[in-house]
């Protein structure tokens, strides 16, 4: 094997696609001297990253006066400022001649390729004396000032070789010479830019120090490095009814964000916005719904009262139950634990966290069901071959010697974890992987498109995934959601060991046991009744309504006695509409004839809305249709059921942690006002442990 | 778009809170003066904030990683400074250049890999930048460079090649990493 090969380090990498993957993988199998250099290239690859990534960690918040100026620039001085600023800076044409494509190209990549950038914040050490780390560096030698405009093409030149070895005699030179004098540069660059990073800070405004600290106050309550990552999220908006009738999505049953937004709250600090994913926090808690009477794999409840934060609107709540499996019904399962024991999980409530979870579900195992455990760091192998449920000791004793070391491989151990998972295939039963990690995948594939794209062409034989996230100030929540996603799984945020048991053990066969899968949910709305209405949170679940009858399209997974919720907030015809809910109109078409809103009369129906739902069975390619018309009878908020009442009460919480455009008159006192009416019989505690959630964010608030 | 322009301002205000500092590294490395590598952050947040046509939930890197080294690259060549030299001549360079070691202030805790990549030319810095401390992809990095996917390869390749070997040549007294990982049964 040539270890002068660029593919030998991209397979390293993990940048490869198969089918060279596989030809790379194959070939340094066979040859020790490869293996060594890929094993090598790996370390390297890591201890670059940590080298690189505590160089950030260093750099103080020097730009803070930049932040505050750039934002005064875009947002209070108005336009004409702003462009006048831009036409000084950009006065070259040359340089948007070049950018302007460049940055559509990039644009349009983007689309392609999801990046799976780190989001570095600061440290939460109070603003010091700067160390300038890459002023320290020796400078990239001076230029001789001959080859202006090279730089322009730079790969024109690399590209041909004889006309950048016509030019190399001469500037040969000038670069050794240069050594010396960018040493000094070096060290000039270093005392001028510690100078100038003084007078920056004496001259940051204070509010701009301020609005630092709140911001680390925030992002990291841990007191570390925070590299936590959130997508952000948009909210759904207030559609037109007449212009939008139709409103689709894929059901939800991940509670991660709600046990992720908890953790934050107890340790003192308000959740990030784009940490609240409202419909994880209503799908967090169990609704009374009636179990399904016919052999369908789950019943359908829709209801309605008015909506508490706006009471001209009403509010709809759409509700799932799966069908529950008594646990001596529910089939085999071969389970293969893909556990991450990478350095970063060493803290308590990381690896130590994840053995106690495990063993709980030990606990549960029979003599029919199959465990087996796959660890994965730097490198990844199998700690436990996949055996029966009735040797629990055997099973402990692996989960007990598992040891956190070495950076985080995730995109091998999937591999491993799938490949055994299809071995020991159970048909007619349980198959899935449980993936249990803080998310940081660093060393392999750690492009998150890369990521998904893998676990979703392992998910297309009937594997199903669960992913149970720990951690906190690197918690990788977005890939962990995609993973889930794509995985056709589910995703939680273990934060104790009470959220463990009651993902692993209460509602065991709802996590374990999938009865439907690709769920999706389309609602038809009446423009005679309802002049607009809005999705509450599945900002990142919503579909195209083509794809609601398109079978290929992937959906969400419902468990075994699930429920899952969804609320619309509809704003009737003729409510007072304020100008928050009302949707600007489209200017009437110019080339088709807009038949719906002008010359069709609205059907004189009473009927409000229908709910649509297909699913397919586990194993199922069809899907089928479940139908269900809803009229509005005119309920109010007062007399609504409990779990109605507490439902709005979550969601009206999460919206004002979002601080959402959306969150209407609610206050935290109305919300727990509201969930102290829907509390109902709460025989597990979670409703209560709501209630005292909300105060202390109350508190936190205030403070 | 209702409430689009306060969104958009939480959005932007993450964005540099997010990207500022890997940014500022970035355009340090590329002109080697800190200021001017303030500036062009700047300016590229700014023209980030202009071109508000891109689509809030997407990921900004490439899109920013490129005007900053667009901006980077054209105050270097109105400073008439430093320069990107042909891969070629640079390769020649090192070959000649012993591991300056002596040069390089030590006493500060500066990650010794660090310093030696501080050594390698100046396109293979930048991947290396690009590849590990803003965990880019190659198509991402060529998209940045304006290269290939397949020249990033060769670039990440040679600098790793010469990572290793110098770091094995000079690196008896540091331990930094073990580069060999462990296998587990």
């Amino acid at each position: 094997m040539n270890l002068n090969d660029p593919k030998l380090t991209a397979y390293a990498l993990d940048e490869l696609d198969e089918p060279e993957r596989s030809a790379i993988s194959r070939a340094v199998a066979e040859s020790a001297e490869a293996q060594r250099f890929v094993d090598e290239i790996r370390g390297l690859a890591s201890a670059l990253k940590s080298e690189f990534a505590a160089e950030i960690e260093k750099q103080p918040p020097v730009l803070s006066s930049l932040t505050e100026s750039v934002l005064e620039l875009a947002q209070g001085s108005g336009r004409t400022e702003l462009s006048r600023t831009l036409t000084d800076i950009h006065d070259d044409a040359w340089f948007w001649s070049i950018a302007r494509p460049l940055a559509i190209a990039a644009v349009l990549a983007l689309l392609a390729v999801v990046s799976g950038v780190a989001v570095f914040s600061l440290r939460r050490e109070g603003v010091q004396v700067a160390q300038s780390e890459w002023a320290r560096l020796p400078g990239v030698p001076l230029k001789p000032a001959d080859v202006e405009g090279e730089f322009q093409t730079p790969m024109d030149a690399a590209a041909s070789p004889a006309a950048a070895a016509a030019r190399s005699p001469s500037a040969a030179a000038p670069a050794k010479m240069s050594k010396q004098v960018a040493s000094k540069a070096a060290s000039l660059n270093y005392s001028v830019a510690q100078a100038s990073v003084s007078a920056g800070l004496a001259q940051a405004p204070v509010s701009a120090v301020r609005e630092w600290e709140r911001f680390r106050e925030v992002r990291a309550p841990s007191g570390e490095f925070n590299t936590a990552a959130y997508d952000h999220i948009v909210e759904n908006p207030f559609l037109n009814a007449k212009d939008n009738p139709l409103s689709t999505f894929s059901i939800d049953v991940d509670t991660a964000s709600y046990s992720n937004m908890r953790r934050f709250i107890n340790e003192g600090s308000l959740p990030p916005k784009d940490a609240v994913r409202v419909e994880e926090m209503i799908n967090y808690f169990i609704y009374d719904y009636a179990q399904p009477s016919d052999d369908k794999p789950f019943a359908v409840h829709v209801d309605l009262a008015s909506c508490p934060w706006e009471t001209s609107h009403r509010l709809v709540r759409i509700g799932l139950k799966g069908k529950e499996i008594a646990t001596d019904k529910r089939g085999p399962s071969n389970l293969v634990f893909l556990l991450d024991v990478s350095g970063s999980m060493t803290p308590r409530e990381r690896l130590p966290l994840v053995k106690q979870a495990m063993r709980l579900l030990v606990e549960k195992l029979r003599e029919n069901d199959r465990v087996a455990i796959v660890v994965y760091a730097g490198a990844s192998g199998l700690a436990l071959p996949s055996i029966t449920g009735d040797h629990k000791e055997q099973i402990l004793e692996a989960l007990e010697n598992l040891q956190s070391s070495g950076s985080t491989n995730g995109a091998e151990g999937i591999q491993l974890a799938y490949k055994i998972a299809a071995d020991n295939f159970i048909k007619d039963g349980v198959n899935r992987v449980i993936l249990a990690t803080d998310g940081d995948f660093n060393v392999g594939v750690t492009n998150q498109g890369d990521l998904i794209r893998l676990i979703e062409e392992k998910a297309k034989r009937v594997v199903f995934l669960s992913v149970l996230g720990v951690g906190t100030d690197n918690l990788k929540d977005s890939t962990m959601q995609k993973l889930a996603d794509k995985g056709n799984g589910n995703y939680a945020y273990l934060d104790s060991v009470d959220e463990a048991r009651k993902v692993l053990v209460q509602q065991m066969n709802g996590t374990l046991v999938t009865i439907a899968k690709d769920v999706k949910i389309q609602v038809e709305f009446n423009p005679a009744r309802v002049a607009s209405y809005r999705l509450i949170g599945y900002e990142k679940r919503m579909l195209r309504k083509e794809d609601f009858n398109d079978d290929r399209v992937d959906a969400g997974e419902i468990g075994a006695g699930h429920t899952v919720t969804a609320l619309y907030e509809v704003v009737p015809v003729g409510a007072v509409s304020n100008p928050a809910e009302s949707v600007p109109p489209v200017d009437p078409l110019k080339y088709s004839s807009d038949e719906r809103s002008a010359s069709t009369p609205l059907t004189s129906s009473n009927e409000m809305l229908t709910v649509k739902l297909r699913y397919k069975k586990p194993d199922g390619d069809r899907s089928e249709l479940v139908e269900r018309a809803v009229t509005d009878t005119g309920g109010n908020f007062g007399n609504a059921p409990v779990d109605l009442k507490f439902a709005a009460a979550v969601a009206e919480f999460g919206m004002i942690l979002r601080d959402s455009e959306y969150k209407g008159n609610g206050t935290f006192a109305a919300v727990l006002e509201w969930a102290q009416e829907g509390k109902g019989s709460d025989a597990t505690g979670y409703r209560a442990g709501f209630i005292e959630l909300v105060r202390k964010a109350q508190a936190l608030k205030r403070g | 778009m209702r409430g689009g322009k306060i969104e958009t301002g939480q959005h932007f205000e993450e964005v540099i809170k997010r990207f500022e500092i890997p940014l500022l590294q970035y355009a340090g490395r590329i002109i080697g003066d800190r200021e001017q590598a303030r500036d062009v952050v700047q300016e590229t947040f700014i023209k980030f904030q202009r071109n508000g046509a891109l689509r809030r939930d997407d990921q900004p890197a490439t899109w920013l990683f490129t005007v900053c080294r667009n901006r980077a690259l054209n105050v270097c060549r109105k400073e008439r400074r430093i320069m990107y030299l042909d891969e070629e001549l640079i390769e020649a360079r090192d070959s000649e250049q012993q591991m300056p070691f002596d040069q390089l202030e030590q006493k500060e805790a500066t990650g010794f890999l660090l310093r030696i990549v501080a050594t390698l030319p100046a396109r293979q810095q930048e991947v290396l930048q690009l590849k590990f401390q803003n965990d880019l992809s190659y198509q991402q990095i060529a998209d940045i460079m304006k290269t290939t996917a397949n020249n990033v390869g060769v670039l990440l390749h040679t600098a790793l090649r010469a990572l290793r070997q110098r770091y094995g040549e000079s690196a008896r007294d540091f331990i930094p990493f073990k580069p060999t990982t462990t296998k587990r049964k």
